[in-house]
């Protein structure tokens, strides 16, 4: 189990360094995704079995599917990949300031503990499971909030494309 | 330090680095934002799961309804570029200003 999560935090960094190393958004997006796959295996390691469903289903479902269309829409006809000089020479400088900082950290590791058994109050059900009920009882406050929220994106989202003779887009 | 928490920080350091250091794709910049939120989403739920406590295992999820309003308004935003200018490279956000 620890080199199974060693490989996962790997992973999340070596994923983190392919989205920041510059290249054509089709390439980064695939990068975004091995690093969101692999954080759901980590969430999951910790014993947040809900929470890890979350990320899979919300994130990878909603908002990359959004983000491949969009890379679809700003195309370019030769995406450049992690070949090119540019992109290799960031992937280098990124890779070595991260293994200096592990070197820098490396007399002060200590082992966390990597399986949570059960949570102190709830017993039955997963921790994660029920306290994301919370939000429907003592967080009501903020569920309203991130509602309202989300309604006034979607009118941000409305006016900005727009396009006609009212808004922000009045050249097209 | 653990391991875990070298982790999801550094992920974080990267994505704002790829954040302050690209110049060319609008969508590249929205990526690596997005990085970063999914970094703050696994910190914030580490967070719960390495303190047992349930009441924040809110806190993610509430995080990610406002992550999905910065992509949208993002995604927007790199819509009107790409119809007003027909293309989403930086550098011709700079071309005519006024």
């Amino acid at each position: 189990m620890t080199y199974l999560m060693s490989l996962f935090l790997i992973g999340l960094i070596v994923g983190m360094v392919a989205v920041a190393s510059n290249p054509a958004p089709y390439f980064a997006a695939l990068g975004l995704v091995v690093s969101a796959g692999v954080g759901c295996g980590i969430l999951a390691g910790h014993g947040g079995s809900f929470l890890s469903l979350i990320l899979f289903l919300i994130y990878l479902g909603g908002m990359l599917v959004v983000f491949a269309y969009s890379a679809a829409l700003a195309a370019e006809p030769y995406p450049e990949a992690w070949g090119g000089w540019s992109v290799i020479v960031y992937m280098l400088v990124y890779m070595t300031g991260v293994v200096v900082a592990g070197a820098c950290m490396w007399g002060g590791w200590y082992e966390g503990f990597w399986v949570m058994e059960s949570f102190k109050e709830f017993m039955v059900v997963r921790g994660d499971t029920s306290g994301a009920a919370f939000m429907y009882s003592f967080g009501g406050g903020m569920l309203v909030i991130s509602a309202w929220v989300l309604l006034l994106t979607l009118f941000v989202v409305l006016e900005l494309t727009r396009g006609l003779s009212r808004g922000t887009l009045r050249a097209v | 330090m653990t391991p875990t928490h070298f982790s999801f920080t550094t992920a974080f350091i990267l994505g704002l680095m790829g954040l302050a250091f690209h110049r060319t794709h609008l969508l590249s910049a929205l990526l690596c934002l997005e990085g970063m939120m999914l970094s703050l989403y696994i910190a914030l739920s580490l967070w719960t799961l390495q303190l047992e406590t349930t009441c924040y295992s809110t806190a993610p999820m509430l995080l990610l309804a406002f992550s999905a309003c910065e992509a949208s308004a993002g995604l927007a935003l790199l819509v009107a570029t790409a119809r007003t200018h027909g293309t989403d490279h930086l550098k011709n956000l700079n071309l005519l200003q006024c």
